[in-house]
């Protein structure tokens, strides 16, 4: 009887038994995807921030005061894509244009990065892939040391494909520190879950979004203290500030409105 | 994009292709075309499980936006499992769908579904008919899907009893598969089937 009822449910909402829904939804949301992509870039051009008050109401006192106390501190902003991946992708734009100006940093990350690939295999990773993500990652790296300008990796960026791929190994290095210090961070981590468990399903997969979980992995793995500044509906008049870790100088800002990261100047 | 999707492929194809399993012939992966992104690929039934030894045909495509998503894959062989549709071969598998992440491969993929083979997660079904056999009388389900995996799979394992109580349908005028599927979903009950398929 029971199968019955939900037998008749299922007519009557047009359930077709020979279609994949699940495809269905994840076409749906390719679609959204390249809808968004059609109107913003991955990575926006510089912007005064001064732009940023016409985005709200005059009326909305509360986002209004705090893009004021904002404009204290920084002049502009570049705005990323939402896409899930702005605070990797942000983070990685913030800190490469950075590199340009910095080449003993340079020098420093490309040690970083060189040396993650191994820890990774060695945590399990497969090697096919990690070396394939690992190569691009330091291709862009050296492009830097070749003093390519903002222009270049602000195209660099902006190709979808190149993009990801940094994206990619940004994920990997955070899944591979939060792994490796499993011991610490499994305290931090909700829902019974294992710290692998964790970095499969909200480390590793493209478009899932970032925490002060994912924050305090990639500064730490890096060795690139960042600043946000979280902008969003509590009360007070002025921005929160978090400096990951918070005994040390940040080398970039994000800013932080509930569910998304831009990058301030 | 589609550049970065084929080339990746490519270089998995050689991967799978010199990979141990391929060796043992546990997994394969094929062209249907020159195209790279439509393939077929093969998966043992591996041992200890109903599907053992039999031989399952995956249809593979690959999307523009790969290895940034997964890779869609189905059964086109047909196969009695609660994560497995009986009626289309779609797969219900968490890395195939919010949990792929671009580290992944078509090895992966190939080993994680052979796994899934041997132990299925009737908790999160794809074919609710499939799962609920499953969970509630398992004896039924392990020799229905062993019956399915030598007819359809060419399994060296038969289910005689199944063999025959479908060979009883199919001589009295109905499909063949029409009647395995009724049989299956109505636990071998011959009247009960009859029933399903004239209802």
């Amino acid at each position: 009887m029971a199968t019955e009822n939900i037998e008749d449910a299922k007519a009557q909402m047009g359930y077709d038994p020979t279609t994949n829904y699940d495809e269905a939804t994840m076409a749906q949301q390719r679609q959204i995807e390249q809808e968004i992509a059609g109107c913003q870039p991955l990575i926006g051009k510089e912007t005064d921030l001064k732009t940023l008050h016409d985005e709200y109401s005059p009326e909305d006192k509360i986002y209004q005061d705090k893009i004021t106390d904002l404009q204290r501190k920084h002049s502009a902003y570049r705005r990323i894509r939402m896409d899930g991946n702005c605070f990797y992708r942000g983070f990685g734009f913030g800190y490469m244009e950075k590199l340009l100006k910095d080449k003993s940093e340079l020098q420093r990350f490309k040690e970083v990065v060189t040396t993650s690939k191994d820890e990774m295999i060695k945590l399990g990773f497969p090697s096919f892939t990690i070396e394939d993500f690992h190569s691009n990652f330091i291709e862009v790296l050296e492009k830097l040391e070749k003093d390519c300008g903002v222009d270049e990796l602000l195209e660099i960026f902006n190709d979808q494909g190149y993009s990801d791929y940094l994206v990619v190994y940004l994920r990997l290095l955070v899944s591979g520190h939060l792994q490796k210090n499993d011991d610490f961070f499994m305290n931090f981590i909700e829902g019974g879950r294992s710290v692998k468990e964790f970095c499969a399903q909200e480390v590793e997969p493209m478009g899932k979004e970032s925490d002060h979980i994912h924050i305090t992995a990639l500064t730490a793995i890096t060795g690139v203290p960042v600043c946000i500044e979280y902008m969003d509906r509590s009360e007070g008049h002025g921005v929160t500030t978090l400096v990951f870790p918070d005994d040390k100088t940040p080398v970039l800002t994000l800013l932080y409105k509930p569910g998304h990261y831009d990058l301030l100047y | 994009m589609a550049n970065i999707a084929v080339a990746r492929i490519k270089r998995e194809f050689k991967e799978v292709v010199k990979s141990e399993e391929v060796a043992k012939c546990h997994i394969k992966v094929e062209l249907v075309d020159d195209s790279f992104t439509s393939l077929r690929g093969e998966i043992l039934g591996p041992p200890d499980t109903p599907y053992e030894g039999g031989t399952f045909i995956l249809d593979i495509r690959i999307p523009e936006t790969y290895p940034f998503n997964p890779p869609k894959v189905q059964f086109l062989t047909k196969i009695w499992h609660p994560n497995i549709s009986s009626v289309t071969g779609a797969i219900c598998l968490d890395i195939l769908k919010d949990q792929w992440a671009a580290a992944m491969t078509l090895r992966t993929v190939l080993l994680s579904l052979q796994a899934l083979l041997a132990a299925p997660e009737p908790d999160d079904p794809q074919d609710a008919v499939v799962a609920r056999q499953y969970k509630e009388t398992s004896d039924i389900f392990s020799q229905t899907a062993r019956h399915w995996a030598s007819n359809y799979a060419s399994a060296p394992h038969r289910e005689p009893v199944m063999d025959d109580k479908v060979a009883q349908l199919k001589n009295m005028g109905f499909d063949e598969h029409k009647a395995r599927v009724a049989l299956s979903t109505h636990n071998w009950d011959i009247e009960q089937a009859m029933e399903n398929i004239l209802s």
